[in-house]
């Protein structure tokens, strides 16, 4: 399932809260210091939605994705599922 | 690495000192001692280091106090020239090479960034990095330099992260055509799956 992780500290929790509101998102329990964000096709975050600072927004996805950056600047990001190698050849 | 029965465990206890060269030299202790406010609290001067094959300089190593019994220290090498590998080059490749002093609190924070102004240092404004608020500036060399505070203290969850993020960027890192943020967020989602289902066989 696509979706990516967030580690359980304060500088990343708006990430979630932002997640929650999204219809296109379903947040898992905090398990093992991570919570999961699962989402199904495109789904789409705004900063806005988040009020990070640049600073930790660009880093928001630094518990790991199961997914792919469709795109990802200072306003939004869009997520994807992949079936796309890690690396490629 | 383990520790030996009977064997000490070797801990390093915080920073005693940095150093870095320096050809300016009045600049250079006008900034530290008298802008930044560092006691300056020793000077050692010598005759080279006695290695005449090198034509070692003669020189002055000093030091200034930036708390909790840390000093930053400068070489000011008599009648040379700075070599221009060792000028800080521009963009923000060099300036990962930086000294972070911290403080521990916002007002301190701001404080400095006000002494630093009034100094007229050209000083960032402050930015916040997950669990450091931190101001930029430079000294007169333009050696980069940071004043810094915890926003929280860096508990276990973090260094646990911080493992299983290595433990990706190490894969990639030795695997080649390693290009982008992207390939460790998606390769270290694969680490944490992984560090969850070790768990349930534990539990």
């Amino acid at each position: 399932m696509s979706g990516f992780y967030v580690l359980d500290v304060p500088e990343f929790a708006a990430v979630v809260a932002a997640a929650r509101q999204l219809d296109t998102c379903r947040v898992h329990a905090v398990r093992r210091g991570y919570i999961y964000v699962e989402f199904d096709g495109v789904v789409e975050i705004e900063r806005a939605a988040t009020n990070l600072s640049e600073a930790v927004w660009f880093g928001c996805l630094t518990g790991g994705l199961n997914g792919k950056i469709v795109s990802f600047d200072a306003e939004r990001i869009k997520l994807a599922p992949t079936n796309e190698p890690v690396v490629f050849p | 690495m383990t520790t030996q029965p009977g064997e000490l465990s070797l801990v390093l206890n915080g920073v005693d000192h940095t150093a870095r060269p320096t050809w300016k030299l009045r600049e250079t202790v006008e900034f530290y001692r008298d802008k930044l406010g560092l006691p300056l609290v020793h000077a050692i001067t010598a005759k080279g280091w006695g290695r005449a094959k090198e034509q070692h300089a003669d020189f002055i190593h000093f030091f200034f106090d930036a708390g909790k019994g840390s000093t930053i220290a400068f070489f000011y090498y008599i009648g040379t020239d700075q070599p221009p590998e060792l000028m800080v080059p521009r963009g923000y490749m060099a300036m990962a090479n930086h000294t972070a002093w911290r403080v521990e609190t916002e007002q301190e924070l701001l404080a400095w960034q006000k002494r630093l102004e009034v100094a007229g240092v050209q000083v960032s404004q402050s930015i916040k990095h997950e669990i450091l608020e931190s101001i930029y500036f430079r000294d007169p060399n333009h050696y980069p330099l940071e004043i810094t505070r915890p926003l929280r203290a860096v508990e276990r969850i973090d260094g646990m992260d911080a493992e299983l993020t290595m433990a990706a960027a190490l894969e990639l890192a030795d695997g080649g055509g390693w290009k982008n943020i992207e390939q460790l967020w998606r390769l270290k989602a694969k680490h944490v799956d992984a560090h969850q289902r070790s768990q349930e066989t534990v539990s």
